[in-house]
């Protein structure tokens, strides 16, 4: 068919090309400190073991308030007077009490406390807790870990760092968007993507629809399937610099806390906050070159044409290319090197007990396809203020400004277009001394495919997001036994952008003249969460019980203009299109945009016991409200159970030999729901053209069911984890399996006597399962220089359990891009990750049939399951190297199995 | 005083909470309607596409529910009319909707009842009982009870208990005589809703619904449920339970004149939803042709009523070039009729001609774009008393309802269809006199036969009762002869034999339609498969209806 035998689209060639085989510059690293011109203690804390620096450590002058923390390697600065002394206390750690004596760097290793090393994780609710008492897994990623690795959008970074988290970025492009998901797709209509949370408040990830149902919803007026633009998840307009920490709640625990809209899982995000009070001035920057050099293997040699004739069309199976044709190398004139820098400036201030961060960052990007840039501020300041003894505050603001220039993906993509472009016609001639396409086979420039570089630079999009971020949390210490917290967050964005087809375009008709869309789109997200925990300890026992509440309110509000007849194919305005072609969305025609108000009430408690800090049992209960469903389905509740056995604690015995130091079990289960997107519950009504005086109603085809309920998901886990050799090698297996009923299934076909023609129902169930093993081993772990290892596997099962018997075939209709594949359901036992096609058509022997007009093979018309996506198992290995201060660090991210449909073939 | 402290403030603090609660619901609430479309629309907005779904419907989300398109093949079986050419597996009386065709043809009445009216009307009785509009809640029951009828009659067994729940995946079946029942039941609501014309239920209010039926008149929709009662006693003829005092009582309650006729009208602005469905517009009738039964009927050919002309003729029916009235035979296409003696189509063009004129001008009767369509008349009732008095034995009283039927039909035509009708042809009251003092037609009581009430009664529905035509044809069997007579009731009906009929019918006639294809045939096999109706021929089983 087409002269290249590729991958289905861009996005696995591209992904690879980006991941693997980028070349990065890390230029110069700087840090710069500016110091105040009091008497100062500068020091550094360290493993007292391992002798790597610690981190978050805190320090302390005895009898006074002054105190200050450990950057990441480990240094501090602190005021104080000779003769005092210093607290070091690290949780994990042994306190250590140390004199001032002069201005020399004070050099302190600490012990670790116990045989087994932990460090304090970030769960729900912003809440700090030790790995022992954790009834489930979690991993966690250091914000430099991240930043090392120099993505724009963070959330690639997270590939392979984490057991069970698959990211899938849609193509190499820059500002392309990215979908994260954790342990495998457990819905078949709503969303499989985590919540993400930073700082205990929710931040919104979504990425912008062009799909607005016939006008009704919040999309493009054009109403297309999300074919044809790319709009990045906004999850990356956080600052990857901004990030101190990141913790991945996969399963249950994190629906337990964060309800329904975690039931996908959770990605908890810490930002880095100012460390000391003092002034202190970070700068970094990094320039970075991507340049191409594997491609897949193509099919050449021939010339346009089919069954060995020659003809005018994009197949290459006429004739072999005569000696001494000219080839182009039309591939190597296309792409180009990409090019980014990003500069990084960080200020710690403060005044008293108010300390301050700022930071900024600018992100300049040129992608290896031209017109294909993006250009990004940073700006933040976050603040931690302590008033009185028991209170602290923490506000933030943080301000994103993303410019993007967009080319089209997809079937409309340049890549396909590049793939089919003829290799004896010099692709960077694209356009004639007048701006015309230059033709290949036809004078009409609309029946012809657009030359790659004629389309990148012709069919333009571009959007531009101006976000503002702000969050401010609350804590109450009245006493020793109660703490009260508050995160309350507001976060919005306004996103401005157009896509446009040139006039002469062929994916527009001559007669249309061109087409462009023109949206905004604004968000607005508050949300808060208070809850108050109180502790006690009875002998051996200790209780910790909280309860809070959380508030959220979503809003989206969208105008978009679509038109064609565009007047100037160089304007982008919406004006530029004829007014009589213009097609708004439904409210847009009344001036006032089309909404999406999502809003949810929840309730929530939890009950944590343990004995002798060897056992350890959590129970908890959420309560949920939410809008989008009617009012009789709107209360729904489900519960969270965890348990953790420390058994070296319990057996002390299996300590003896000192081969193993730390075994714990531990288990979970969890409900939770999964809600219906906005207005699902509501059918709406198309206009009825019988006789009447005035206008007439009736309703649409759709079953909008009023009886929707959400989808009910229930999960268990069983783990364990093993520290061998003083924590030199540790183990961490977890065992999972989830499994969801009452799945929304959106517009399929059933009987007339739902009063419907298309449903909506709860009507499929879907059973996930998987393994997952992270293995670390410090293989040399010496003063000046460490090597560790890194493992992370992942194995997932997925299988339909329920499904209406009386659908043969269930599928997302945006999947359905090129070459008629998709991802499909078809009925009980086949994959939730499924790739239906049409295949060849075949005889009842099997053999191929091959239509004789052209030589090629006969499609059987027939969609059918031909492949899965889901990978035999992936696997992320990960090397760090230390030396002094010098890191290297490198990742292979494999995925072995899983099906690639390649509709180029 | 310490302790009355903490109560209060413990009382404030409890209504701080409470206050917040309710507001936060009351924020729930708020964001649950879809502000971008409507969800809910005045139920006088829902009525007209409810109406315009009994004949033929047309609205953004599907065309052509309802009698009048399923009305375009059920009227081949009744022999109303045949196709132009020659072998139309309907004129052979095959059904349609096989396994395995993808047709969903017969299923127009399915998709009225399930999904036209479906959700629409049960949304327009809630929301009207919710505005205490309770005359919208009686129309809309007296409409419902229609529907179920007309549906279960024209399929046999269909879904009921289970109907309009839209969280179920398959529906089970239940037995025809289910429906019976739950007519009856919801045609008594429906009249205490109508009876009921306090708060909001005024005329007024409703003729914005029903402005293209009965114009807001409660009375004459009491008369329709009334009817929809009648008839659904009477269909039960054959039946040992048949009550005949029941449809004689319930058919003096329904309408007794044609100002009281259910009859379906359009606004005719030129646009397929407000154009009777048969008319050149809507383009559904080109390639029906009068048949030769009904032309017997109306020149006195058929043995029933020997020599007696019929004055209805040129307004139910076209001339062929010579000016006279013949007709087609099923199956056989123009029948060997010579070209002069081919009849007009519907539409006043020629036999061979099946273009929708631009003009509708020479379209008579329901074959224009905006001639009222009748879904039940006044003679219709008549004719249901005459059979009723006539099995209990009134001959004179079925005499004088045989009579009042004849007469009201002509009445309407005279009143309603005299648009195109040559002028010589135009009916007088004295031609109208004059055929009903015809003793062929009307004889003495005592010499009245059920043929002759059967008969008259299907020229009355000619062209409209299509469906009450084809319940009174099953009832009889097609071809039964009353007893103690000779000749059937239909008399001199040809049903199609031989290679005229339909090979999978396996030399039966159809008794029912297979329910839609789309809708069951696909979604819902199991309990298809239970009832028998993946057969080829489950078109010719008898339905519970006409079984004694």
């Amino acid at each position: 068919m087409q002269q290249i035998a590729v991958y289905e689209t861009n996005t696995v060639v591209m992904r690879k090309l980006a991941y693997v085989w980028r070349i990065a510059f890390l230029l110069f690293f700087l840090v710069m400190k500016v110091s105040a011109q009091d008497i100062t203690v500068t020091g550094n804390v360290s493993d007292l073991e391992k002798g790597s620096p610690l981190e978050s450590v805190s320090i302390r002058v005895v009898g006074k308030s002054t105190a200050t923390k450990t950057d990441a390697r480990g240094n501090f600065t602190i005021k104080a007077a000779k003769g005092q002394v210093l607290l070091i206390t690290s949780l994990g750690y042994e306190t250590q009490r140390v004199g001032v004596k002069d201005d020399q760097k004070m050099i302190v290793r600490l012990k670790a406390e116990s045989s087994e090393l932990e460090d304090v994780v970030v769960v729900a609710m912003d809440q700090k807790r030790k790995p022992r008492e954790l009834g489930y897994s979690t991993q966690q990623v250091k914000g430099a870990e991240l930043q090392e690795t120099q993505r724009d959008n963070f959330v690639n970074s997270l590939q392979g760092r984490v057991a069970g988290l698959t990211v899938n970025p849609t193509s190499g492009t820059v500002g392309a968007s990215s979908q994260i998901v954790l342990r495998g797709f457990n819905s078949l209509s709503l969303s499989n993507q985590p919540l993400f949370v930073v700082d205990g408040v929710i931040m919104d990830n979504s990425s912008f629809d062009e799909t607005s149902d016939g006008g009704r919803s919040v999309g493009l007026a054009s109403d297309r399937p999300n074919r044809g633009s790319d709009y990045t998840n906004r999850i990356s307009d956080l600052n990857p610099n901004d990030i101190e920490n990141v913790t991945v709640l996969k399963g249950p625990e994190a629906t337990a806390l964060y309800g329904s809209q975690a039931s996908s899982g959770a990605i908890v995000i810490t930002t880095r906050k100012a460390k000391t009070s003092k002034l202190a001035v970070q700068y970094d920057n990094s320039f970075r070159v991507q340049v191409l050099n594997r491609f897949p293997p193509m099919f050449d040699g021939y010339t346009n044409g089919t069954n060995n004739q020659p003809s005018n069309i994009f197949r290459y199976f006429g004739p072999a290319y005569p000696s001494g044709t000219r080839l182009y190398d039309n591939i190597g004139a296309f792409f180009r090197n990409g090019k980014s820098q990003t500069h990084n400036l960080g200020v710690d201030f403060g005044i008293k007990k108010s300390i301050f961060r700022f930071s900024a960052s600018y992100l300049k990007q040129e992608g290896v396809v031209p017109n294909n840039d993006q250009e990004k501020i940073n700006l933040s300041l976050r603040n931690t203020t302590k008033i009185g003894k028991w209170i602290e505050i923490t506000p933030s603001i943080a301000y994103t400004r993303t410019n993007t220039a967009k080319v089209l993906r997809s079937a409309g993509g340049y890549l396909i277009g590049l793939m089919q472009f003829p290799n004896t016609v010099d692709v960077s001639k694209f356009e004639d001394d007048g701006g015309n396409k230059l033709p290949l086979f036809s004078a009409n420039a609309n029946a012809e495919v657009d030359n790659p570089l004629w389309n990148v630079q012709n069919n333009r999009g571009r959007d531009q997001t101006d976000r503002l971020f702000t969050s401010l949390g609350i804590n109450l210490n009245p006493t020793s036994w109660l703490s009260i917290t508050g995160r309350f967050g507001y976060d919005t964005y306004k996103t401005i952008g157009y896509q446009n087809y040139h006039p002469q375009s062929f994916f527009v008709t001559t007669a249309l003249r061109g087409s462009q869309d023109n949206f905004w789109n604004t968000y607005k997200g508050y949300n808060h969460t208070i809850n108050a925990t109180a502790k006690k300890t009875f002998g051996d026992f200790s209780v910790r019980a909280m309860a809070g509440t959380m508030w959220q309110d979503y809003r989206t509000e969208v105008y978009a203009v679509s038109g064609n007849n565009v007047a100037d194919p160089n304007r982008t305005d919406s004006n530029n299109t004829a007014p009589n072609t213009r097609v708004r969305l439904l409210r847009n025609n009344y001036g006032e945009p089309n909404l999406r108000v999502i809003r949810q009430i929840a309730y929530f408690g939890e009950l944590a016991l343990s004995y002798k800090n060897l056992l350890f049992f959590n129970y908890s209960h959420r309560f949920e409200s939410a809008s989008t469903l009617p009012a009789a389905n709107r209360n729904y509740n489900y519960p969270g159970l965890s348990l953790s056995a420390i058994m070296t604690d319990i057996l002390p015995g299996l300590k003896k030999g000192g081969v193993l130091n730390y075994w714990k079990l531990r288990g979970s289960m969890a409900n939770t729901a999964r809600l219906n997107s906005a207005y699902s519950t509501q059918s709406v009504f198309v206009n009825n053209f019988g006789s009447a005086n005035g206008p007439a109603y009736s309703y649409g085809f759709t079953n909008n069911n009023a009886d929707l309920k959400p989808e009910r998901q229930s999960t268990y886990e069983i783990g364990t984890e093993f520290k061998f050799f003083k924590n030199r090698l540790s183990v961490d297996a977890t065992y999972y399996n989830t499994l969801t009923k009452g799945q929304i299934v959106e517009n399929f076909r059933l009987s007339y006597a739902t009063g419907f023609v298309l449903n909506t129902q709860n009507a499929a169930s879907t059973r996930n399962e998987g393994v997952e093993i992270a293995i670390d081993y410090q293989v040399t772990q010496k003063k000046d220089f460490g090597w560790n290892v890194r493992l992370n596997f992942n194995k997932m099962w997925n299988a339909v359990v329920a499904f209406p018997p009386n659908v043969s075939e269930f599928y997302i209709s945006d999947t359905w891009l090129y070459g008629n594949a998709r991802a499909s359901i078809l009925g009980v036992g086949s994959p939730t990750t499924g790739i239906a096609s049409y295949g060849y058509a075949r005889n009842n022997a099997g053999q191929i049939l091959i239509n004789p007009s052209t030589g090629l093979p006969s499609s059987d018309n027939v969609f059918k399951l031909r492949g899965d996506r889901n990978p035999a198992f992936s696997l992320g290995i990960q090397n760090s190297f230390r030396y002094k201060n010098w890191r290297l660090s490198f990742l292979w991210d494999l995925k072995i199995g899983g099906d690639i449909f390649n509709a180029t073939k | 005083m310490k302790k009355s402290y903490i109560n209060i403030k413990s009382i404030v603090s409890l209504a701080i909470a409470g206050l917040l609660f309710s507001s936060c619901q009351k924020k729930l609430d708020e964001a649950f309607p879809n502000p971008n479309a409507t969800v809910r629309v005045p139920v006088e907005t829902l009525l007209p596409g409810i109406i315009s779904n009994m004949g033929g419907s047309s609205a953004a989300a599907g065309s052509a529910y309802g009698t009048q398109n399923d009305g375009l093949y059920i009227g081949r079986y009744v022999q109303f009319w045949a196709t132009n050419t020659a072998g139309n597996a309907f004129d052979q009386l095959a059904g349609a909707g096989v396994p395995g065709t993808n047709v969903d043809l017969f299923g127009s009445i399915w998709a009225m009842h399930y999904f036209g009216m479906g959700q629409n009307l049960k949304r327009m009785m809630d929301w009207a009982a919710e505005e205490k509009k309770w005359n919208y809640v009686g129309v809309g029951q007296a409409i419902s009870a229609w529907s179920w009828l007309t549906t279960a009659e024209m399929y046999g067994d269909i879904i009921v208990r289970e109907a309009f729940n839209p969280d179920q995946l398959v529906f089970k079946y239940d037995e025809q005589s289910l429906v019976y029942d739950t007519v009856r039941q919801i045609c008594r609501t429906a009249i205490t809703y109508l009876n009921n014309t306090s708060d909001n239920s005024t005329q007024s209010n409703l003729a914005i619904g029903d402005a293209y039926f009965f114009n807001g008149d409660v009375n004459k929709w009491k008369k329709f449920v009334y009817a929809v009662m009648a008839r659904s006693f009477h269909h039960l003829s054959n039946k040992a339970s048949y009550n005949a005092d029941s449809v004689i009582f319930y058919g003096n309650l329904a309408m007794n004149s044609n100002a009281d006729n259910a009859v379906m009208r359009f606004a005719n602005t030129g646009i397929t939803g407000t154009s009777n469905f048969f008319g050149p517009v809507r383009n559904n009738v080109n390639a029906l042709r009068q048949t030769e039964y009904i032309a017997n009927l109306m020149t006195g050919l058929n043995s029933r009523f020997p020599g007696a002309v019929d004055p209805r003729a040129a307004y139910i029916i076209r001339e062929n070039p010579n000016g006279t009235y013949k007709g087609i035979r099923p199956n056989l296409g123009a029948s060997g009729l010579p070209v002069a003696d081919q009849p007009a189509n519907f539409w006043g063009s020629v036999f061979t001609s099946t273009a929708a004129p631009t003009s509708d001008a020479d379209c008579r009767y329901i074959f224009k774009n905006g001639s009222p369509f009748p879904i039940i008349t006044a003679s219709e009732i008549k004719f249901m008393i005459a059979e009723a008095q006539y099995r209990k034995g009134n001959k004179a009283a079925a005499r004088a309802a045989y009579i009042d039927g004849i007469r009201l039909n002509f009445d309407m035509l005279i009143n309603d269809y005299g648009s195109a009708v040559p002028s010589a042809r135009a009916i007088t009251i004295t031609d109208r006199d004059n055929y009903l003092a015809n003793p062929t037609v009307v004889p003495a009581a005592n010499d009245l036969t059920l043929s002759h009430i059967m008969l008259q009664k299907y020229i009355a529905l000619y062209g409209h009762g299509i469906q009450e035509t084809w319940t009174d044809l099953r009832r009889f069997h097609y071809t039964d002869i009353e007893a103690g007579q000779t000749t059937p009731v239909y008399a001199d009906f040809v049903v199609p034999t031989g290679i005229n009929l339909y090979i999978n019918n396996n030399g039966k006639l159809p008794y029912r339609a297979r329910p839609r294809f789309n809708s069951e045939y696909l979604y819902n096999v199991a309990e298809l498969n239970r009832l028998g109706a993946l057969a080829l021929d489950y078109h010719t089983v008898e339905q519970w209806f006409s079984k004694p």
